[in-house]
């Protein structure tokens, strides 16, 4: 298998208004990637959604952050959790929408990809040609292409 | 001809030409559309420019002593607040009141208040507003008392010492004061209105303060250990601000300013973190903390000075201490009165860091009247307490102000500027009232 953009891409749905965190958190959880695209009511690629976003927003108060260490079980918000969970997967994805980051066309070379997403410090990209969305590159996606090149772990005879 | 002399373009009176410029800046820094530092470099820049100073007065004019010691301490916070003491001490307080919320509230506002008096106002809110928002979130009290009487317990807290305030640092530096000074003069009526505030604060909120036994039990429960995330660092932490506290006090027979004491106990703490490292970790260390330094308020101040030593230099503070002093028919009393109350006044208003840095010039250029520079002490003092003190006014009064008040609104709790002032200008005037009595009987 060659290492290039079109070899790891991972091909995923488009959130489009009126979408819910229930449906990005499925493909999300499917594919095990962490964001989607999100298309505006013109069809133009105009977000983007991450599960870590979501999750800040949606649950995580700054305080609570910044005590992390401190929370335990004994705490008040960690009561009624499935009631909560299920109350963050029925909310509409709008509130969530971030900038569209950098994108990478599927005929750019790999290292590319990779450097782009270490200068933005995330592990995914977007593969976009032509305003068309082609899917995604994520680091997982790469380390697996990369692991079947097994064969080449073998010990070299000695001498 | 002095080769450093300026030249003002166009044989402009330099007068004319720095109070325009100056008034300009303080307009637009106070508009609040484009950032301090921003503006208060390019009106420095513009002293320089249009020839009312040339590069090198300019540089006369930055109190580097004011910086060394700001940025000093920064750099000893930022790496400090790694280790998590500071929500150690701010949990383990709360625990030693058994959770009742007036307890509570009255040992987060003791431990603002001190923190306060040792870091800088903003760190400490930085640091209590989250443990504040997450025990009351589990006793289930709205935050807003507590958040309030932090507020207040933090601008009390740094008025105590030189290290405390940014008007402070200034004053301190401007006249030669040391930490000892500030702790003999500013501390003890700090120790007064404290607990007067406190107390007012009881009577609107504290007595009708409730916690369910099981929502108390909840915060018995935290482990205050586990806020504790690098011991090795605790220690280090605590080492160096031991020992930049010993050399605040002993400063003067030491012969040392604060910005010297501030900077090599920052060195030392770099110094003791980066030991046994190898160097791009002892590069990401010091990276790390040097990026945690307030640079927007270094700057800020470096342009402050530039623009006031504009105005200075061609004359204008001079006339402004002359109004004054024909205002108050130089007297003393009447002057240190003046100042303590338009102090409060403006710090409640606007930012009272430019408001002391246009001070200070004005008041050391009326030592000929008052006898000589040792008979302004007073003045000095009361423009300490007023500046401090006064920023309790409003929640623009004070950094840290709104930085609570940030805090509280991303956790749903929005702190209303009218709703917090009809409170706080009463409460801040009560301050000063105290302070002004206190200023009166102790040194006029």
């Amino acid at each position: 298998m060659s290492m290039d953009i079109q070899n790891v891409l991972i091909p995923t749905i488009i959130i489009h208004p009126g979408m819910y965190v229930r449906d990005l958190f499925k493909e999300c959880g499917k594919l095990h990637i962490h964001a989607l695209p999100y298309c505006d009511e013109k069809g133009n690629l105009s977000g983007t959604l991450t599960l870590k976003n979501i999750m800040k927003f949606s649950c995580l108060p700054e305080h609570m952050v910044e005590l992390a260490n401190l929370l335990g079980n004994q705490m008040s918000c960690v009561e009624n959790a499935e009631e909560k969970a299920r109350e963050i997967i029925c909310n509409p994805v709008e509130p969530y929408v971030r900038e569209l980051g950098e994108t990478i066309s599927s005929k750019e070379p790999l290292i590319k990809a990779l450097a782009l997403m270490e200068k933005n410090k995330t592990s995914y990209i977007f593969v976009v040609d032509n305003n068309d969305y082609k899917g995604q590159v994520t680091i997982q996606g790469i380390a697996q292409v990369m692991s079947t090149f097994d064969d080449s772990c073998a010990i070299p005879d000695k001498p | 001809m002095d080769s450093h002399a300026s030249a003002i373009i166009f044989g402009w009176d330099p007068l004319w030409v720095s109070s325009i410029v100056f008034v300009i800046t303080y307009a637009v820094i106070v508009t609040e559309k484009i950032n301090r530092s921003i503006v208060a470099l390019l009106g420095a820049g513009l002293m320089i420019t249009l020839g009312v100073l040339n590069q090198q007065t300019a540089i006369n004019g930055i109190d580097f002593n004011t910086l060394g010691l700001l940025t000093g301490m920064m750099v000893i916070v930022a790496i400090s607040r790694r280790s998590g003491v500071f929500q150690y001490v701010a949990v383990w307080s709360a625990k030693k009141v058994k959770a009742s919320p007036w307890g509570i509230l009255f040992m987060l506002s003791l431990v603002t208040a001190v923190f306060s008096a040792l870091l800088d106002n903003v760190t400490t809110v930085l640091l209590i507003a989250p443990v504040t928002l997450l025990i009351t979130g589990e006793l289930k009290i709205h935050p807003y008392p507590f958040l309030f009487a932090e507020i207040f317990a933090s601008n009390i807290g740094g008025t105590a010492t030189l290290i405390g305030d940014p008007p402070n640092i200034m004053i301190g530096s401007a006249v030669n004061l040391t930490f000892n000074d500030f702790l003999i003069n500013t501390a003890p009526i700090t120790l007064i209105i404290f607990p007067i505030t406190l107390f007012v604060i009881y009577l609107i909120w504290g007595r009708h303060m409730h916690a369910t036994d099981e929502a108390r039990e909840r915060i018995m429960q935290f482990k205050e250990r586990q806020a504790i995330t690098d011991v090795p660092l605790l220690k280090k932490s605590l080492f160096v601000i031991s020992l930049v506290v010993i050399g605040f006090l002993f400063a003067h027979p030491l012969h040392l300013e604060p910005a010297t004491i501030s900077m090599m106990g920052a060195a030392l703490l770099l110094l003791l973190t980066s030991i046994n490292t190898g160097a791009k970790e002892q590069s990401e260390n010091v990276h790390k903390s040097f990026a945690e330094v307030e640079w927007v308020t270094i700057f800020f101040f470096v342009g402050l000075f530039i623009l006031v030593h504009g105005i200075e230099h061609a004359g204008l503070l001079d006339i402004f201490a002359n109004q004054v002093l024909s205002l108050t028919g130089g007297d003393l009393t009447l002057t240190a009165m003046a100042i303590i109350w338009v102090s409060a006044v403006f710090s409640a208003i606007v930012d009272n860091i430019p408001f002391v840095a246009t001070m200070i010039p004005i008041i050391e250029s009326m030592a000929p009247t008052f006898g000589g520079a040792d008979q302004l002490m007073p003045l000095w003092w009361s423009l300490s307490l007023g500046a401090c003190l006064g920023g309790n006014g409003s929640l623009v009064g004070a950094s840290a102000n709104l930085i609570v008040a940030g805090f509280a609104e991303r956790a749903g709790y929005r702190i209303h500027f009218i709703q917090f002032m009809l409170i706080a200008f009463p409460l801040m005037l009560l301050s000063i009232v105290i302070a002004s009595i206190y200023v009166y009987i102790r040194y006029l």
